[in-house]
C-alpha cells in the first residue's frame, strides 16, 4: 500500500480546489470500495484522497412527483429523482420513492457487493469508476439518468449514456466531479427492470447485465430505453434497438427482434469470465427478460427482482 | 440429521452427544489468537516477490531499487539461504521437492514461484520494496498441458532431480503400494503406478453395455480462509528458534524445519495456534522459509500471505485427466474397468497418482480391471494435498460412467451401485482386503432417501427453460494411520486436564474431552484438553488423513483408563479394597456395590500432590499405534435446476449419507459432512484455476476463484450410518475426507439428468453446460 494523504472537502469549492492543487494523483473519495482496493493493489497511483461525503450537495436524496394537474397556478417544482453522488446504495434501494418509480435502480444497487459494501458504495463511484461491467450504469442509462458535474470550469450536465469513454475512462475533466445524479420522473404507465448474469448467486462481476425502461400508451410502446453492460469497452446504450420497439405492441415477435438486435449490437470480448459467444447469447436472453419484466411492471404487476 | 439404525452398543453418557465445541466462543467473538496475530518486538515483515513467468532463467536480481525504499532492511535471494543452514549447504540449489525450493535458484519453474523476499520494518515498506525490486528473466519453453507433457518428445518442465521426499503425501493416506519413480530417461512423468485383475479383454467381451469417456477436472485451491502465515523468532545468543505457524501438524513442521535448516530439535520449538482451515494445505508451506529468514536477519520475521500469494504460491490440489472405459451386463453386473488418471502435479512431485489409481478401481467388485495412475510434471504451481487428495477427480469419472451405463440399461443407478459395491473382506485393486466397511449400508440409505425416491417427480417439475434433475454418486476414503500419544492430569479440584500435540481443526479437542469424561465418569465441563506445542506435548501426527480422532481419540481413551487405574491403586490402599472392585462415579472412586466406601477425586489429587504427600502424582498416559484402517464411504444426492437459456445451475436440495462408524460428537460429524458437501459443490460447479496461454494464473483472488457463498448452498440433509470400525475408538471412523469425494460427481449426474447431456470438464460452468447442450459455437474461454 502506498502512503496516502486524506482531506475532507468542506464545500464543493473546497473539493475543486483540493483536486486542482493535488493534480493527477488526487482522487475523489466516495465509498472507497473501488478506489481503496485499486490503490492497495497499485492499479492506480493515488496520493491524495478528497472525501466528498460530508457535503449537503452530494448527500441529497429527494424525489419530486411531476406537478399535479390540480396544483395552484404558479406552482412548480422540478420533478424527478436527485441522488447525491455520495449517498450509499443501501439508502438508494431502501428509499420508498425509488422503490416505487425506479425499480431497475433498486435491482442493480441491491446486488453490488454485499451488505457491507452497500453501506459505503455509491452510484457516483460506480459511474466514475467507469467499469464496462458496472452494475448500476445500464440501469441509470435506461432510466434516463444525467450526471450533474462541477469543476474549475463551472457546472454541466452529462447524460449517463455519454459519460463513459473507455474502460476506466470518463468524460470528466481534471478537477471535475459528480455532485449528483438526476433521473426524470417515469411516465404513468411505465416500468423498468435490470438483470445480470453471474455464475453464482452473489459476489461476482457481471458476465452480462441489461436494463430496460418501457412506457405504454394503450397496448403500444410509447417510450423505450435499453442498455447493456460487460459487452463493450463501456456500458452500452442501445437507442436504435429501443426505438424499434416504439409505436407497436410488445409482443413475442417484437421481443425476439429486440433480443436478436441487441445481441448483434453487442461487442463482447472473450475473457476468463465468459466467451464472446456466451456473452452474445446471454445478451439475447437478458434483453428478453428485462423487456418482459419492465412491461409487466408497466401493467402494474408485482414482479419480484 | 437422521441416524441410521444403530447396531446394539453400550449405553454411553457423554460420547454420542451433541457437545458444543469448546473453542467455538473464541472464534465466534473474535478473541482467538491466530498466527497472523502474533507480534514480537523488533519484528521484521516479509513480502515475497513472485515470478510472473511459468518457466524462465533468472538473469539478474538487482536489490538496489528495493533497498532504496525507506524501511526496507534486506533483500533475500536463494543464494543467501546457505547463511541459514547449519552446515552451510543450500537446499534451493536443484531441489527435488517443492519443500526445498524455498526461493527459486537461477530458474523459475512456475508462475508464482518466489524469487526473492524483501524484509522491511513495516509491511508497507516490505511491499513497497517488493514492488520496486528489479528482476530480469529469460523465458524458457513452458509445459502446460498434461497430455502434451506426457509425450516422450515433450520438453522437460524442470531439470531432473534426485530422490523425492513423499512424507506429505503419506501423511494423508496409508496405502501399501508405492509408485515406481520413473526410470532412466528423464520425462515429465515422475511417477506411475498400475493395478490389474482378471483379463480386461474378456471383461469387455462379456459386457453388454460399454461406456467410454474422457473427463477433465480443474486445479483447485483448498479454500482455507486463513492464509498461510509464519512468525519465526531467532535468538542468536542461544540459537533458539521459536516458530508460530499455520499448520495441521506441529511435529511435521518441526521435522521439516529440522531437515531443511539442519537445525537441532533441542533448539527448535514449533507452536501451532488455532487454525483457520487447512484441508490438506497447511503443511510446512511457509515455516521453513520464514525460519531461514529469521536466522539470516537475526531478528523475528513475520510472513502472512496475501490472498493472491496464497493462490499463486500455495500448493493447490491437482487437476486431472481421466480416460475411462467401463463395461456392464444388462442386469447391472459390472464387468470391466479400463482407465488411466494423469494428475497435473505442477513443477514438483506431490500428486496422488497411487491413491487415485487405487481408489478409482477399488469401490466396486470389478472382475476385470486395468488402471494406471500418473504423476505428471508441468510448469504450473506444484500441487499439495486437499481433503481426500485426488479422489474427487476419479470419482467424477467412475460415477458418471456408472450412471450413464445404468441409464442405458434402464436400471436404477443406486441399484447398480448396491449390487456391485465392495463389502468387508473384498479385495481392493491392490489385492489388500477391505477391513469392516459400510458401503452397502450407506448406498441403501441413500437409495431409500426421499430425494432419490422422488426423482421422477422432480424431473416432472421441469419447465421449458428450467430443467430439473437428480443425481447420485458415491465416494470414499481409506483413512490414514499414525501413532499418537496423550497425557492426562488429575487436578486439585477433581477435574482432569489433558495435553496432546494434535491441532484442533474440526472440534477434536471437544471430542477428546468427551472421551475422557466418558471414561472418568465426569461431566464434560470437568475435562479440558489443550493442544501443546512441540516442546510441551508428546508426539502427534498431522491433523490430516481423517485420522485425528481415529488415532488420538484412542490415545486419550487409553490415557483415561491409565489414569483411572492409577487412581484405583491409590484408592485401594486408602479404602482397603481390591483395585479390581473399584469404579468411578460422581467424581469419586468407590467400592462397587458399597457407595459409602469412597474417596473423592479432590482427595485423590490432594494426597498425590500435597506437600509431604505419600503417593506419586497421577499422570495418565496413552500411546497407541493404529494398524487397521477404517475406510469411510459416502453417498450423496443432488437435486439441481438448470436454466437452459443461460446454463446457470441452482442446487435445490442436497443429501449426504456417510458411514461414520460411531459419531462421538454427532454435531461435529454433521459439520464435516456439510463442509465436505459444500466443497464438493464448489468442485462440481465453480472452483477452478484459470491459466492463460503462458501459464499465468488469471483468477488469483476470491472474486474470480469462485467458492460457493452462503447464497449458493441449500440446506444439506445429513444421515449418519454407523457401521463400527474394528480399530477406531468406540468404532469411530475417520469422517473428514469421505464427504468431499462425491459432490462433484453427484452434481454432474444431476445436471446430466436435467439436460440430457454430459459436461466433460469439472467444474460444470454455465458456459460448459451451454456448450454441452450444443447452444454455443466457438471454443472455450482461454485457459478454461
Ligand atoms: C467486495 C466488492 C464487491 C463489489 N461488487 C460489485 C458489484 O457487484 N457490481 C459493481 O458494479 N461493482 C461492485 N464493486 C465495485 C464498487 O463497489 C462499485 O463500483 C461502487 O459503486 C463504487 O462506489 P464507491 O462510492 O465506493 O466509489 P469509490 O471507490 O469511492 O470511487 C470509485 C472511483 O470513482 C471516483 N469517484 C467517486 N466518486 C466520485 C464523484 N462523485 N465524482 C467523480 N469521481 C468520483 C473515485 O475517485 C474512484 O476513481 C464491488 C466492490 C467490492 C470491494
Amino acid at each position: 500500500m502506498q502512503a496516502l494523504k486524506y482531506a475532507r472537502a468542506a464545500s464543493v469549492d473546497d473539493a475543486i480546489r483540493l483536486l486542482r492543487d493535488g493534480g493527477e494523483a488526487a482522487r475523489v473519495l466516495a465509498g472507497g470500495t473501488d478506489l481503496i482496493v485499486q490503490a492497495r493493489e497499485r492499479r492506480r497511483e493515488v496520493h491524495l484522497l478528497v472525501d466528498i461525503k460530508r457535503l449537503a450537495e452530494t448527500m441529497v436524496l429527494a424525489y419530486h412527483a411531476p406537478t399535479p394537474p390540480d396544483a395552484p397556478p404558479g406552482f412548480y417544482i422540478y420533478p424527478g429523482l436527485e441522488v447525491g453522488a455520495a449517498v450509499p446504495l443501501y439508502r438508494v434501494y431502501g428509499d420508498p420513492d425509488v422503490q416505487r418509480h425506479y425499480r431497475a435502480l433498486v435491482e442493480a444497487s441491491h446486488v453490488i457487493g454485499g451488505t457491507a459494501i452497500q453501506g459505503r458504495a455509491t452510484l457516483g463511484g460506480n459511474l466514475a469508476n467507469a467499469s464496462p461491467a458496472a452494475d448500476s450504469i445500464p440501469a441509470m442509462m435506461a432510466l434516463g439518468g444525467v450526471a450533474r458535474v462541477v469543476g474549475a470550469g463551472g457546472t454541466r450536465e452529462i447524460p449517463v449514456a455519454e459519460f463513459c469513454t473507455g474502460p476506466g475512462r470518463s468524460a470528466l475533466q481534471p478537477t471535475e466531479f459528480i455532485v449528483s445524479l438526476y433521473f426524470p420522473p417515469p411516465a404513468s404507465r411505465s416500468g423498468s427492470a435490470w438483470e445480470r448474469f453471474i455464475p453464482r448467486n452473489e459476489m461476482d462481476i457481471a458476465v452480462v447485465n441489461a436494463a430496460a425502461y418501457l412506457a405504454f400508451e394503450g397496448d403500444t410502446v410509447s417510450e423505450a430505453r435499453l442498455a447493456l453492460g460487460a459487452v463493450a469497452p463501456t456500458p452500452l446504450a442501445l437507442p436504435d434497438v429501443a426505438a424499434a420497439l416504439v409505436g407497436r405492441p410488445l409482443d413475442d415477435a417484437a421481443i425476439d427482434r429486440a433480443s436478436a438486435a441487441a445481441s448483434a449490437a453487442a461487442r463482447p470480448i472473450s475473457d476468463m469470465r465468459g466467451t464472446e459467444a456466451q456473452r452474445r447469447r446471454l445478451v439475447g436472453v437478458l434483453v428478453g427478460r428485462v423487456l418482459r419484466k419492465a412491461a409487466a411492471r408497466a401493467r402494474g404487476e408485482e414482479v419480484p427482482a | 440429521m437422521t441416524t441410521a439404525d444403530r447396531p446394539e452398543r453400550p449405553q454411553y453418557r457423554v460420547i454420542g452427544t451433541r457437545a458444543k465445541r469448546t473453542e467455538g466462543p473464541g472464534k465466534v467473538t473474535g478473541t482467538t489468537v491466530y498466527t497472523a496475530d502474533v507480534q514480537l518486538p523488533r519484528m521484521l515483515h516479509a513480502k515475497m516477490v513472485l515470478s510472473p513467468h511459468a518457466h524462465a532463467r533468472i538473469v539478474r536480481i538487482e536489490g538496489a531499487s528495493a533497498l532504496a525504499v525507506p524501511g526496507v532492511s534486506r533483500v533475500v535471494t536463494a543464494a543467501d539461504l546457505s547463511e541459514a543452514i547449519r552446515d552451510g549447504s543450500n537446499p534451493a540449489v536443484n531441489p527435488s521437492n517443492r519443500g526445498d525450493a524455498l526461493i527459486a535458484h537461477t530458474e523459475v519453474v512456475f508462475a508464482g514461484q518466489p524469487v526473492a523476499v524483501v524484509l522491511g520494518e513495516s509491511l508497507a515498506a516490505a511491499e513497497e520494496g517488493a514492488a520496486a525490486l528489479l528482476v530480469e528473466y529469460e523465458p524458457l519453453p513452458a509445459v502446460l498441458d498434461i497430455e502434451a507433457a506426457m509425450r516422450a518428445d515433450s520438453p522437460l518442465a524442470r531439470r531432473p532431480a534426485g530422490a523425492v521426499d513423499r512424507s506429505e503425501e503419506s501423511a494423508h493416506v496409508t496405502i501399501d503400494v508405492h509408485a515406481e519413480e520413473s526410470g532412466s530417461a528423464p520425462t515429465n512423468i515422475s511417477s506411475h503406478v498400475s493395478f490389474s485383475r482378471g483379463d480386461i479383454a474378456t471383461g469387455f467381451a462379456e459386457s453388454e453395455v460399454v461406456y467410454e469417456h474422457t473427463w477433465r477436472s480443474a486445479t483447485l485451491h483448498q479454500g482455507y480462509i486463513e492464509p498461510q502465515a509464519t512468525v519465526a523468532d531467532f535468538q542468536p545468543a542461544t540459537g533458539e528458534l521459536v516458530v508460530w505457524t499455520t499448520t495441521q501438524g506441529q511435529f511435521h513442521e518441526r521435522d521439516t524445519i529440522m531437515k531443511t535448516l539442519k537445525w537441532p530439535e533441542t533448539k527448535l520449538r514449533v507452536i501451532g495456534p488455532e487454525l483457520g482451515g487447512g484441508f490438506g494445505g497447511k503443511m510446512a508451506q511457509s515455516s521453513p522459509l520464514v525460519s531461514a529468514l529469521a536466522v539470516i536477519a537475526k531478528r523475528p520475521v513475520k510472513l502472512v500471505y496475501s490472498r493472491k500469494d496464497d493462490l499463486l504460491a500455495g500448493r493447490p490440489a491437482t487437476g486431472a485427466l481421466v480416460k475411462i472405459k467401463t463395461g456392464m451386463k444388462r442386469d447391472g453386473t459390472l464387468m470391466a474397468l479400463e482407465a488411466s488418471v494423469a494428475y497435473d502435479s505442477g513443477a514438483y512431485p506431490g500428486a496422488p497418482a497411487a491413491t487415485g489409481a487405487l481408489l478409482m478401481s477399488s469401490f466396486y467388485r470389478w472382475p476385470h480391471l486395468k488402471v494406471d495412475g500418473y504423476e505428471v510434471l508441468t510448469n504450473h504451481v506444484s500441487a499439495g494435498a486437499i481433503r481426500a487428495p485426488g479422489v474427487h477427480n476419479v470419482m467424477q469419472a467412475v460415477e458418471q460412467n456408472i450412471d450413464e451405463m445404468a441409464r442405458q440399461a434402464g436400471l436404477d443407478a443406486a441399484e447398480v451401485r448396491l449390487r456391485n459395491a465392495v463389502r468387508t473382506g473384498d479385495p481392493m485393486s491392490s489385492g489388500k482386503e477391505f477391513p469392516a466397511i459400510g458401503l452397502v449400508e450407506t448406498v441403501e440409505r441413500a437409495q431409500s432417501h426421499p430425494l432419490w425416491q422422488h426423482r421422477d417427480e422432480v424431473r416432472a417439475a421441469s419447465t421449458s427453460t428450467k430443467k430439473r434433475g437428480v443425481g447420485l454418486a458415491i465416494g470414499g476414503w481409506l483413512g490414514g494411520l499414525q501413532p499418537a500419544a496423550a497425557e492426562l492430569f488429575l487436578n486439585s479440584d477433581g477435574t482432569v486436564n489433558g495435553v496432546t500435540g494434535a491441532l484442533d481443526i474440526s472440534g477434536t479437542n471437544t471430542s477428546f474431552a468427551q472421551i475422557v469424561a466418558e471414561e472418568m465418569n465426569l461431566p464434560l465441563e470437568k475435562v479440558s484438553i489443550t493442544t501443546g506445542d512441540t516442546r510441551t506435548a508428546p508426539f502427534a501426527g498431522m491433523s490430516a488423513g481423517s485420522k485425528t480422532l481415529f488415532t488420538m481419540g484412542k490415545a486419550l481413551r487409553d490415557a483415561a483408563i491409565d489414569l483411572r487405574q492409577q487412581m484405583y491403586e491409590v484408592a485401594a490402599e486408602r479404602l482397603e479394597a481390591n483395585p479390581d472392585d473399584l469404579e468411578v462415579d460422581g467424581g469419586e472412586v468407590r467400592v462397587k456395590g458399597v457407595p459409602t466406601k469412597n474417596i473423592s477425586y479432590e482427595r485423590l489429587a490432594a494426597i498425590t500432590t500435597g506437600f509431604g504427600a505419600l503417593y506419586k502424582p497421577l499422570v495418565g498416559r496413552g500411546t497407541v499405534t493404529a494398524r487397521v484402517q477404517a475406510p469411510g464411504f459416502t453417498a450423496q444426492i443432488a437435486e439441481v435446476e438448470v436454466d437452459t437459456e443461460t446454463g446457470f445451475v441452482e442446487v435445490k436440495n442436497y443429501a449426504s449419507v456417510q458411514d461414520v462408524g460411531f459419531a462421538i460428537n454427532p454435531m461435529s460429524v454433521e459439520g464435516q459432512l456439510e463442509g465436505g458437501s459444500v466443497q464438493g459443490m464448489g468442485i462440481g460447479l465453480w472452483e477452478e484455476y484459470i491459466y492463460d496461454d503462458s501459464g499465468r494464473l488469471r483468477n488469483a483472488g476470491l472474486l474470480d476463484y469462485r467458492m460457493p457463498t452462503a447464497a449458493d448452498v441449500p440446506d444439506i440433509d445429513s444421515t449418519l450410518v454407523e457401521v463400527p470400525s474394528e480399530d477406531g475408538p468406540y468404532g469411530a471412523r475417520g469422517v473428514g475426507e469421505p464427504s468431499i469425494t462425491a459432490g462433484g460427481a453427484a452434481l454432474a449426474n444431476a445436471i446430466a439428468d436435467a439436460i440430457g447431456a454430459r459436461v466433460p470438464m469439472m467444474p460444470a460452468t454455465p458456459e460448459r453446460i451451454l456448450r454441452a447442450m450444443g447452444k454455443l459455437g466457438g471454443s472455450e474461454a482461454a485457459g478454461g
